[in-house]
């Protein structure tokens, strides 16, 4: 792999996702969960309006997708409001377990189903195997 | 409570797999930033709506707060660019992995230090062994990746 020095950067990157739930908590608890969780979005929304406006958008092919395409901006709230809402109740590690948990055992149904557009495929004997880990770990930190 | 929290993540996670799976085929048809704005601008729009009509009256906004404590995007924001870079060098599997032990060990630190005003929860014999079950975990998933990656992409894992 020549690009290994990537690692550490994307190490990185997934200890930013912890510091924003860990920041999250104690915001939400402070100015109201609502305003926190709006907080976060506002300013993303605002960068990335920024990173569009200087860059090439291509906002009108967007809005000629099918529209349950877009729906993954209504999703986006509901896992920031669960951070907020979670953290400051079970701690910051047993939040994020817990969502690795969800996401495992999502993709294993989803690739079951082949819900969403994937391939439908087996259930995969790794993935099983790692949700049977992950649920002993939550048990352990809980 | 505990409970009813722990089952609130395990839902929002779920979420999280099929928002990513969902952005993951907008984005491949109109662009990763394009896909990020929306989703971005689409959740501001909906807690702002949330948090104007239903939130109760708080001692602090977010303009009172010390800035810091509302720096929390910036952390999304860096986290999704970086990812957009690496994955076509590192590959997914790799990448998935990597932000995953990153994110729980990170998560175990700010525990145990009581970092940015969280409450302390110190590490023990029962936080150590499940970090070894995590290990096992992500080497399962990696090797999971490692094998869809010759069928096709699978949804979620490979974010």
């Amino acid at each position: 792999m020549k690009h290994i020095w990537l690692l550490p950067l994307v190490v990185a990157a997934g200890m930013g996702l912890s510091v924003e739930a860990g920041l999250l908590g104690p915001l939400g608890e402070e100015v109201g969960h609502g305003w926190a969780v709006l907080g976060i979005f506002a300013l993303g929304s605002l960068l990335l309006t920024f990173g569009l406006i200087f860059g090439r958008p291509r906002l009108a092919l967007m809005f000629a997708q099918p529209r349950w395409l877009l729906t993954g901006g209504i999703l986006g709230p509901i896992y920031v409001a669960a951070l907020t809402l979670a953290t400051p109740v079970v701690g910051v590690g047993l939040t994020m377990v817990g969502i690795l948990f969800g996401q495992v055992a999502a993709s294993l149904v989803i690739d079951h189903f082949g819900w969403l557009g994937s391939a439908k495929r087996a259930v995969d004997g790794h993935r099983v195997g790692a949700l049977i880990a992950i649920l002993l770990a939550l048990w352990l930190i809980h | 409570m505990l409970l009813l929290m722990i089952l609130l993540v395990v839902l929002s996670g779920a979420t999280l797999c099929a928002q990513s799976a969902i952005n993951g085929r907008l984005g491949s048809h109109v662009g990763v930033l394009e896909s990020a704005w929306l989703t971005f601008t689409l959740g501001a729009m909906l807690s702002f709506l949330y948090a104007f009509l239903f939130e109760p009256h708080h001692a602090f906004t977010l303009f009172s707060v010390p800035r810091w404590q509302i720096t929390g995007a910036f952390f999304g924001v860096v986290y999704m660019l970086v990812i957009v870079f690496a994955i076509p060098r590192i590959g997914t599997a790799a990448a998935t992995v990597a932000v995953i032990s990153g994110q729980l060990l990170m998560s175990l630190l700010i525990d145990h230090f009581g970092w940015l005003g969280n409450t302390v929860i110190r590490l023990n014999g029962a936080r150590y062994a499940a970090m070894a079950l995590l290990a096992v975990a992500l080497v399962l998933i990696y090797r999971s990746n490692t094998r869809l990656r010759r069928e096709n992409a699978g949804p979620c894992m490979d974010m």
